[in-house]
């Protein structure tokens, strides 16, 4: 086995509440939402689905396999040696249907269109199918942590082929199911806001969010390169800030990045006034001094959120801009960006880092 | 530098033992796990038998050493009580279970408590006792519950690629120990049986309402099971600082994919082939050093030929000793992986090779039939295992004596 190889992204297809799905934009169009569910804006599925196939596949997996074709165009890759997904409830929607009809029929007569397509490795299957890529494939269903085991299995890979692609990515969609049954936990706020509001609020919950995301993981550098991915963390369940940004402390340190040389940091809070402590207290510390950016206002809360800080660190310093809409404050754009931090959490139990730098 | 992973512990529960010593005199004794359902609550209770642990939620509890057992889903129970079986078969410290990781796979993760209570779950309004399971329709769910039962903090994934699940959980936390990310891996799956499962899979139309005749000609299809299996890895590093003595090492794993349907394998058994010789090449051996494959011998009319087709494509015509042991425990979906692993390293240990049950009746396309009876005091160097899944999963595990 060869040693530590470095990972590059080469493409990315991201599909979001915003319009993320024309690698051309960066922010530029807006859109809000005063129900605290934001949903997916998409593009014509049918420039990258085929239509007879199209018609048979749930809101979902259109997403979801748009979202891997964008990537492999914006790569320039046709044939990855490997497909790894992640994703926190998968395709709920599908799910549900399935369940609802299995509760409502007494268990009879069912059909297993909504039974298949419900499969959490749905997509990474069907996206083996549509490109024929029959080499490594995986899906990770760790709540918060699904999108970083899914980095880290495919950085591993490449510390072993370092020329091999590895096409990582996620999907989440806005269930009903989901929201209606997390509101006794209080996981999305009772009154509705406005989501650029939210990092103003100061009441319970977050607002739900969703999306796919397909990143093109290399170990070597190539012209259409985003950006270098260094590293991927995950701390589970940190007891305190102190705990968490020690962990932080020795990731850095594993990556000989100190503090004072990253540019912008990716703040995931949520706006939810409880769950967001532990990270609000690293804010206002530790990474005080450090400018800040913020995405959940954009994109909502999910398991696999994540995806959405990687799409936006990567296009920082792939543009070499900050969008004002996800300055956390005024702050002037450093001249070169080099290096990106994201912190974020999931209900307070999984808390990642990820590290990027200009390629 | 890369490490060797050895396999120092595993516990297990399924239809046929609630743990190894259970599992163990069952296979021995050709008991199988197949009957009517009494313990799920379904219209199929007679139509559809399956292999089904004959114990309430309340007896699991205490199995599980959670008498208590608030929030705890079937799938959670079942897998916590063969994680300790394991943990305690390895004897990690709790030091040592703090700094592991546990990687478990999954199908549905607590569907069936979410089936039962869905109608109240979707009103906000509704109080009572349903409530802790509001979250159990995620598959993570169960995998964060579980390490927080045994203080699991270092690395945890849930994994879930249908019916190889496990075997893919056992693969990514040997290759979290390989590249020096951890130093111990408790990998496994755990699946209960719930009205989702049963109804999709017959919707599919893969259940055989009889007991399932693995690479027989009159196949008609699967039974569903549950169970969980875990195993426990552990560096070369770890093994010799502690000097322990391993059962046996994780010498080669392998995925591919089909790429062939969403949830049918290719004819030419093509992922299977790729999945095994993977596995093989990574470990370093040829066919002829293979001493016995434990087949996933679903008894789909699908999966048993692509599966047959492709053994002899790989093995030529030095076919070594291979067996479904699903007529056993039936089809574990995410467990299989793990509680097949498990079988194999009874089967290591004991110097057996477990029955293919119910074969009768050879199939025409193939050349090759499965071990009918128990063989004893074979010389088991190198063992595959095999599981596949919706998807177009195929993985294939080594597992070799230390």
């Amino acid at each position: 086995m060869a040693g530590k190889a470095q990972y590059f992204i080469q493409g990315i297809g991201m599909i979001s509440p915003q319009k993320t799905f024309d690698n051309q934009m960066f922010l530029e169009e807006i859109t809000t939402y005063d129900q605290n569910v934001l949903t997916a804006v998409v593009p014509d599925f049918k420039a990258y689905i085929n239509p007879i196939q199209l018609r048979r596949l749930s809101r979902m997996l259109r997403v979801g396999l748009a979202s891997a074709t964008i990537c492999l165009r914006d790569a320039g890759i046709e044939h990855p040696d490997g497909i790894i997904t992640a994703t926190g409830y998968g395709f709920l929607d599908e799910t549900e249907k399935f369940l609802r009809e299995m509760l409502e029929m007494k268990e009879k007569q069912l059909t297993p269109t909504h039974f298949m397509q419900g499969t959490y490795n749905a997509l990474a299957g069907l996206e083996a199918v549509m490109i024929k890529c029959m080499g490594y494939n995986n899906t990770y269903v760790s709540k918060g942590f699904a999108f970083e085991n899914a980095l880290q299995d495919a950085m591993m890979r490449l510390d072993e082929h370092q020329a091999a692609h590895y096409l990582v990515g996620s999907y989440d969609e806005a269930a009903p199911v989901q929201f209606i049954a997390s509101i006794r936990e209080h996981h999305f706020k009772a009154e509705p806001i406005v989501n650029l509001n939210l990092f103003d609020t100061t009441t319970k919950g977050t607002i739900q969010g969703e999306g796919a995301a397909f990143f093109d993981l290399t170990g070597t550098r190539h012209e259409n390169t985003w950006c270098e991915l260094l590293d991927v963390a995950m701390v589970y369940r940190p007891e305190t800030k102190d705990h968490l940004a020690a962990s932080l402390a020795d990731f850095l340190k594993a990556n000989n990045i100190s503090l004072e040389e990253v540019d912008v940091w990716l703040n995931g809070i949520t706006g939810d006034a409880v769950r967001d402590v532990i990270l609000k207290e690293l804010e206002h510390s530790d990474l005080k001094a450090i400018p800040q950016a913020r995405y959940k206002h954009l994109c909502g809360d999910y398991c696999t959120v994540t995806s959405f800080a990687l799409w936006l660190g990567a296009s920082v310093l792939k543009k070499q801009s900050i969008p004002e809409v996800v300055k956390a404050s005024a702050f002037e754009t450093p001249k070169e960006i080099k290096t990106v931090l994201s912190v974020s959490h999931y209900m307070n139990r999984n808390y990642a880092f990820m590290l990027m730098q200009r390629a | 530098m890369s490490q060797r992973v050895f396999i120092t512990g595993f516990g297990i529960i399924t239809s046929i033992g609630k743990n190894t010593a259970e599992n163990l005199a069952s296979l021995l004794h050709r008991r199988c796990g197949f009957g009517e359902l009494n313990v799920l609550d379904t219209i199929h209770s007679k139509t559809l038998p399956a292999c089904e642990i004959k114990l309430f939620n309340q007896e699991l509890c205490e199995l599980a050493g959670v008498p208590n057992g608030k929030g705890y889903t079937r799938t959670s129970l079942l897998g916590l009580i063969a994680l300790k079986e394991a943990i305690q078969s390895a004897s990690l410290s709790p030091a040592e279970v703090r700094d592991a990781g546990l990687l478990s796979g999954t199908t549905t993760g607590g569907i069936r408590e979410f089936e039962r209570h869905f109608y109240e779950l979707m009103d906000p309004l509704q109080k009572g006792d349903f409530a802790q399971f509001a979250d159990t329709a995620n598959p993570g769910e169960h995998g964060e519950r579980m390490a927080d039962a045994v203080g699991i903090k270092k690395y945890i994934a849930t994994l879930s690629t249908a019916c190889s699940s496990s075997a893919n959980s056992i693969m990514q936390g040997a290759q979290l120990i390989k590249h020096g990310k951890l130093d111990r891996a408790i990998c496994g799956g755990t699946e209960a049986l719930s009205r989702f499962t049963l109804n999709g899979f017959n919707s599919l139309m893969i259940v055989d309402p009889n007991h399932c005749r693995p690479f027989d000609n009159t196949r008609k299809g699967l039974n569903l099971g549950e169970g969980a299996a875990f195993l426990v890895l552990e560096s070369e590093r770890a093994v010799i600082e502690k000097r322990k003595t391993p059962l046996a090492e994780l010498r080669g794993y392998g995925n591919a994919n089909d790429a062939f349907h969403q949830t049918a394998s290719s004819p030419e058994g093509t992922g299977a082939y790729n999945a095994m010789n993977l596995a093989m090449a990574m470990a370093n051996l040829a066919p002829g050093q293979i001493d016995y494959i434990n087949a996933h011998g679903t008894a789909t009319e699908n999966n048993d030929l692509s599966e047959g087709f492709g053994i002899q494509k790989l093995f030529g015509s030095d076919v070594p000793l291979f067996s479904s042991t699903k007529p056993y425990t039936g089809h574990t979906l995410a467990a299989a992986g793990s509680i097949e692993a498990v079988y194999c390293l009874l089967g290591l240990q004991h110097r057996v090779v477990w029955p293919n049950i119910n074969f009768h009746e050879q199939m025409p396309e193939l050349s090759v039939s499965p071990v009918r009876e128990l063989k004893q005091e074979v010389d088991l160097k190198n063992v595959l295992s095999n599981s596949f899944g919706f998807g177009g999963n195929t993985s294939s595990i080594l597992i070799g004596l230390a």
